[in-house]
């Protein structure tokens, strides 16, 4: 117990004894993330309501070494929120103001504790738009997006949380607030510090506030559906179509066993008979989308699509996300334990890993279900499994070994957009060179000297 | 295939944290197990006996609201309100009630009015109610009084059986169109009893003879939130049986006409009452659906504010999915001026007993609610709920509003 009845106090005194849980039962809830595997408890749990508190609690926490844990909304699939050396876990969801939304200067300021879709139906109204998209919008932070620095389908055309972060009030492991970057578009003053923290997955500095840049909302959207008769067919298919030139905002892949429980839970319309679907969405003025839309038709067509249409109004589109976004929970829904995987490879490379992946799932004898974001090479491979049948599980982890050794060797990386946590950190080793490493480490102590952030995570 | 059994099996939650982004509880105190991600690991670790039913426990299980909204995003297709449910139905089962609930409970079975006199005598004891307090949502809430403070509004001295005939005809120049029967529910029998009169008035006015059975119970709505199925399923059947000789039942309030509506799911599987309950729930409709499948033509409402919003009962919008007959309703009344606000379907705070023993966050989610109201700018308030309305009052005297809050039938006598 690193905590003592003298520190509560003084925590006490820094919150408000509103802001502090201790219970058995309601440290329980802040244990876990959405992964399956993973589980460590608090010894407290700490809700601040402003940077100030947060400063005052590092500083605490920094002079007596307890490990501090910072979570958003605790959904990432890579541990990264769980509280492995116990400790605080310092919950950022009553910092959710959006302190500005800048439409003259397309920038917004919101706080770390903010929920992405919440900010995003704030900018709906202004018609402004803020691309990154992780899956898991409707609960996630901006903070906990900025550390893991996510990204979903639109990072095809517009990348992820890195490609807009200008600036952010940061407060460090020793309790000092910096306000790092600023407001502007462009900016080469020293150091990219806050491009450092974000992907840092909360191990080098709390993230209180953040500087984002934003674009103005496009005219028009067409979503397309590609039906395909193998994955491999559906995935050469998003090479050629880029390699002609046409860039859609999102290209994503669902397999036949996924869609069949997407349409399971609620029939949203998808091809149940297919082998895999590929979804488009193009976007921009609209002739050019409705230009775009057509060749997209033709180009899978001529890629060997076996059926393709446009949507033909916004709610059939919005279905055809809706049960994308599905995608996840319908396998964790129908698995004792799913181990989400999140490879990623050059693009040309991708028809390669996919083959890979099946003789993987087929020599194990795992079940491995694939969805992911075609588009920019980022697979999500699943393997479906069972925690509690350890000879099961233990094949399960070797396929795992093997689909990051077969995206290593097509020069690709263990984790696009999940980060590495707890749940990859034994494979970090295989994915840097240890000299790379020895900087990771190096780093962290310049930030950190204590190691009082987020210990145990992203290497052993 | 989802069955019903799967949709209630907390191992399917992926702890995705979706239903954090629609819960009124989880948005105002953001602490997660008060949310059904958290709860269904809570319970989880119960079952498996890595937790005791401590009181936290208890606890995190009664700061449901049990709106639903988390059913409607939920993408494991889960019911989490169900899981809930079935949850504080073990602990009942497990460790019994507490005095106070056996003898509330048993009042309500045997002695309603009895009950309604007490509880409404209670809300004039100093002490027990206070002006600004919170009023009582059932006569079940009546079970968690004792650590709270509470108010009521006075119990109508005479009740709306003694006001309203055993049949109600349509008024000389109407052609009546045939019959229906009238579930009042306990706020409009005994607390609310004019609004009870509006309601069977602008049946009859819409060409419908109204009945007011003899033999009605409580809807039971409070006591199987309250986890117990067995007294819940008693008043259940006494109902289904009271109405049984009429083919139409209709009642102006969301809460009850959502619990009869849901009868045949508080039957367990295999009880020969779940298939009569099913046959029963066909028959029952809101108010404004049934007005409305009716062809409700409008008309004109006098002494009536110019400017009205609605506010959806989270009982009538998520349970029963009616929110377009009401505007509808209120769209086609002459000299009336609809606004919609934002909002309109964010919960008022009340959720029964949750009011009193989640006095804070009830507050807090009440604060939304009265933001919205006062940003419509509308002279009104028309709902479809006593409950709401009581808590919605509350609120507009708490906050200070300009404002009335009227139930829809009072538009439409
Ligand atoms: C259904 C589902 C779909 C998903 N889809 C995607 C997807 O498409 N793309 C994607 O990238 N991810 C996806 N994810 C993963 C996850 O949602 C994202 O990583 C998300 O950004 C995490 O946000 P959070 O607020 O839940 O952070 P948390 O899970 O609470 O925290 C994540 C990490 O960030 C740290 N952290 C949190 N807040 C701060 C802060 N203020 N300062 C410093 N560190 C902080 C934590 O310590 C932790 O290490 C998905 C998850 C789910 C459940
Ligand atoms: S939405 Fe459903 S699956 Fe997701 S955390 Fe909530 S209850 Fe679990
Ligand atoms: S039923 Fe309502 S109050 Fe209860 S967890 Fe679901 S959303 Fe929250």
């Amino acid at each position: 117990m690193t905590i003592t009845k003298d520190i509560i106090k003084r925590l006490n005194k820094i919150l408000g004894d509103k802001s502090v849980l201790v219970s058995r039962t309601d440290l329980m809830s802040f244990s876990y993330d959405a992964t399956s595997n993973w589980q460590g408890m608090p010894e407290i749990v700490l809700f601040p309501t402003d940077i100030k508190q947060i400063s005052e609690v590092l500083a605490l926490a920094n002079e007596n070494s307890i490990p501090v844990t910072v979570r958003g909304a605790g959904t990432n699939l890579s541990g990264g929120s769980i509280p492995v050396s116990g400790g605080i876990v310092l919950c950022t969801s009553r910092m959710n103001r959006i302190i500005e939304i800048d439409a003259v200067n397309f920038t917004a300021t919101v706080e770390a504790g903010v929920v992405l879709n919440d900010f995003n139906m704030e900018l709906a109204k202004q018609n402004l738009f803020f691309p990154p998209d992780p899956q898991s919008y409707l609960a996630a932070t901006m903070g906990g997006c900025v550390a893991e620095n996510s990204g979903g389908p639109y990072g095809l055309k517009y990348g992820v949380f890195k490609h807009y972060l200008l600036g952010m009030k940061a407060v460090l492991a020793t309790g000092e607030i910096v306000s790092l970057g600023a407001k502007t578009i462009k900016n080469v003053t020293g150091y990219d510090l806050p491009l450092l923290i974000c992907g840092s997955e909360g191990t080098l500095a709390v993230v209180a506030q953040a500087t984002i840049k934003l674009l103005p909302m496009p005219e028009a959207r067409q979503t397309v559906l590609a039906v395909f008769n193998d994955v491999i067919t559906a995935n050469a298919a998003v090479s050629k179509i880029l390699s002609r030139g046409v860039r859609p905002a999102k290209a994503e892949l669902i397999d036949n066993w996924i869609i069949r429980r997407i349409e399971e839970a609620a029939p949203l319309g998808l091809p149940v008979d297919a082998e895999a679907i590929l979804l488009f969405e193009l976007d921009g003025a609209v002739e050019t989308v409705s230009m775009e839309a057509a060749k997209v038709v033709e180009l899978c067509f001529n890629a060997g699509a076996t059926d393709v249409r446009e949507a033909k109004d916004k709610k059939e589109a919005d279905n055809f996300w809706t049960a994308r976004r599905m995608g996840f929970s319908a396998i964790y829904g129908n698995a004792p334990t799913a181990l989400a995987e999140d490879v990623t490879v050059p693009m040309d490379k991708l028809p390669e890993l996919m083959e890979r992946i099946k003789r993987i799932g087929e020599k194990n004898d795992v079940m491995i279900v694939t969805m992911g974001h075609a588009g920019d090479g980022n697979l999500h491979p699943c393997i479906l499994t069972d925690k509690k049948n350890p000879e099961h599980y233990a094949r399960a982890q070797k396929s795992t070994q093997e689909i990051f050794d077969a995206a290593l060797e097509l020069n690709g990386v263990i984790s696009g957009e999940h980060g590495i946590g707890l749940e990859k950190r034994r494979y970090l080793k295989n994915a840097m060179p240890p000299e790379a490493i020895e900087l990771l480490k190096k780093i962290k102590t310049v930030f950190d000297p204590r190691g009082i952030l987020n210990p145990g995570k992203i290497w052993e | 295939m989802i069955t019903p059994q799967m949709k209630i099996d907390p191992d399917r939650c992926m702890k995705c944290g979706f239903c954090m982004s629609v819960c009124p509880v989880y948005h105002v105190d953001h602490i997660e197990n008060h949310v059904a991600r958290g709860r269904n690991v809570l319970l989880r670790m119960v079952r498996d006996n890595e937790l005791t039913i401590e009181d936290d426990y208890r606890e995190c299980l009664y700061s449901c609201l049990l709106c639903r909204r988390c059913d409607a995003v939920c993408p494991a297709n889960l019911s989490p309100a169900d899981i809930t449910l079935e949850a504080r139905n073990d602990v009942v089962e497990k460790k019994g009630m507490s005095w106070i609930q056996k003898i509330i409970y048993w009042g309500i079975l045997n002695r309603r009015s009895l009950v309604a006199r007490f509880v409404g005598l209670a809300g004039l004891i100093p002490g027990l109610s206070s002006k600004g307090g919170r009023p009582l949502h059932h006569l079940a809430d009546m079970a968690s009084f004792i650590p709270g403070v509470l108010s009521l509004p006075r119990m109508s001295l005479r009740p709306l059986r003694k006001r309203v005939s055993m049949v109600t005809s349509p008024p000389p120049d109407v052609k009546e169109r045939g019959q229906v029967a009238f579930f009042p529910g306990c706020i409009f029998e005994f607390f609310l009893p004019d609004v009870g009169e509006d309601t069977v008035n602008s049946l009859a006015k819409a060409g419908f003879s109204v009945v007011f059975p003899e033999g009605l119970n409580c809807c039971g709505l409070s006591v199987h939130n309250a986890g117990d199925f067995k007294t819940s399923c008693l008043l259940a059947s006494r109902n289904i049986e009271a109405l049984e000789p009429y083919d139409h039942v209709i009642t102006g309030c969301a809460t009850c006409g959502s619990a009869l509506k849901d009868y045949h799911k508080w039957f367990r599987e295999g009880d020969p009452m779940a298939e009569k309950a099913r046959e029963f729930s066909k028959k029952v409709s809101d108010f404004s659906e049934f007005l409305v499948k009716n062809g409700f033509n409008g008309g004109s409402a006098d002494h009536c504010p110019t400017t009205v919003t609605y506010h959806d009962p989270c009982h009538l919008r998520l349970h029963q999915g009616v929110y377009l007959e009401p505007r509808e309703i209120l769209n086609s009344i002459e000299g009336i001026k609809y606004l919609e606000m934002d909002n309109a379907d964010a919960c008022c705070g009340l959720g029964g007993s949750f009011s009193i023993a989640h006095r804070e966050v009830s507050l807090g989610i009440q604060d939304k609610k009265m933001e919205s109201l006062k940003k419509s700018g509308a002279q009104a308030v028309v709902t479809s709920c006593p409950g709401c309305m009581l808590y919605l009052a509350h609120g507009i005297r708490r906050y200070k509003l300009p404002m009335k809050v009227m139930h829809i039938s009072r538009l439409t006598r």
